[in-house]
């Protein structure tokens, strides 16, 4: 990516952050793309995706890749559990949306959705499924913190499980991990998902 | 080690005394306490352990007991218990110093989550990796070959006997399930009989 490409920030409140947004664009495209190296991102920049979630980006280097994708018309959202140098706290979340200017923030810790809905960006939850009996916990922990937006991990237990959470929640959710062909992307849309999220290049359409 | 070793390759993942002695009165010679007060049916594991029984504890998931070398040596030496799980690699390395068979438990959520989970693999090697959650194991199972030969566990949401034969299919030495109604497909009595 060329230096001189990089807008300027965009300071939070001037970029549309909103849910409504969100579910437009993943009406019109279902796919966010998972970002895990700069590398990676030009493919999903020239991509149709309506929405790039970054994961383990170091946070002080963040700003020029999150306003290339605001640049070209997508959200960026920002998983801060996993974002290198930054406290995952108020502090933290705060610098993302008011320095970044990112739309989301995606976080499995309750304590931090609060704190994301507080600076109005988009509050993504991970629902980690890695036990069966965790679950009814997990979605006691979800219902209480009221994220915007669910994302429901692994995509291969998401058919198993989602009668099970849509009795407990009304949330869009957006179905990640291994999201590796189209098999998996059908099945979670079919059951309801309002997208898929994938780190597969040859996912993103 | 002189505490008994796996038996077989479905492990019953047991809660309380009552799927304890489900487990034991279906023939089987190894369980999970998964969940549960450790303290609340430690009489009833501490014979079974006398009697041969391989008793794995899920340390990330039990109660009663604390996530320290004080809670180890009394699994390890009073009860004699076989090993214990966990995704915590500190606490596996000071299991392996009293001589307890360490699991170290990886989720396999998303390939990022994985790889993170792979690189942290404890030194020396653990007794086995338990994939969570277990029905993952097929996916996920090239990624681990490629990083350790050690063998694999599929724990969690591993609820019919499909399942556990697809994990075990995919290269699993190892499903733990805590439905009865799947125990009792391995049942190893049944097999005998």
């Amino acid at each position: 990516m060329a230096k001189g490409a990089i807008p300027p920030p965009t300071r939070g409140r001037n970029v549309d952050s909103s849910v409504s947004r969100l579910r437009e664009g993943f009406g019109r495209v279902p796919v966010a793309a998972v970002i895990r190296r700069a590398e990676e991102l030009p493919q999903a920049l020239a991509s149709q995706v309506p929405a790039v979630f970054f994961l383990r980006a170091p946070a002080f280097h963040l700003g020029p890749l999150v306003w290339a994708v605001q640049a070209r018309g997508k959200m960026a959202f920002v998983h801060i559990d996993l974002i290198a140098g930054l406290g995952k706290d108020r502090a933290g979340v705060a610098f993302l949306a008011r320095e970044i200017g990112v739309n989301g923030i995606i976080t499995s810790h309750s304590g931090l959705i609060a704190a994301a809905k507080a600076e109005r960006v988009v509050a993504v939850q991970r629902l980690l499924l890695y036990d069966d009996l965790a679950l009814p916990s997990a979605l006691n922990a979800l219902d209480h913190a009221r994220p915007d937006v669910v994302e429901v991990l692994p995509a291969i237990i998401f058919p198993l499980v989602v009668d099970q959470i849509r009795a407990r929640l009304s949330l869009p959710m957006i179905v990640g991990g291994f999201v590796t062909d189209a098999t998996h992307r059908e099945a979670a849309l079919e059951r309801g998902a309002l997208a898929v999220s994938t780190s597969t290049p040859s996912q993103w359409p | 080690m002189r505490t008994p070793d796996l038996s077989g390759s479905l492990l019953p993942a047991i809660r309380d005394a009552a799927s304890l002695s489900q487990a034991l009165d279906l023939g089987y010679r190894q369980v999970l306490l998964e969940r549960g007060s450790l303290l609340a049916i430690i009489g009833p594991l501490a014979s079974a352990a006398r009697r041969g029984i391989a008793i794995f504890v899920n340390l990330d998931g039990v109660e009663g007991i604390a996530a320290d070398s004080a809670a180890l040596a009394f699994l390890a030496t009073d009860l004699g218990f076989s090993g214990v799980v966990s995704v915590r690699p500190h606490l596996l390395a000071d299991a392996s110093r009293f001589r307890l068979r360490t699991v170290q438990r990886i989720h396999a959520l998303d390939s990022t989550g994985l790889e993170t989970g792979l690189s942290s693999i404890v030194a020396p090697a653990p007794y086995a990796i338990a994939i969570a959650p277990g029905v993952a194991v097929p996916q996920v199972m090239p990624a681990i070959r490629e990083v350790t030969g050690t063998p694999v566990w599929g724990t969690g949401y591993i609820t019919t006997t499909e399942q556990a034969n697809s994990v075990l299919a995919a290269g699993a030495n190892v499903v733990s399930c805590a439905r009865p109604e799947v125990w009792r497909e391995f049942s190893p009595v049944a097999v005998r009989d």
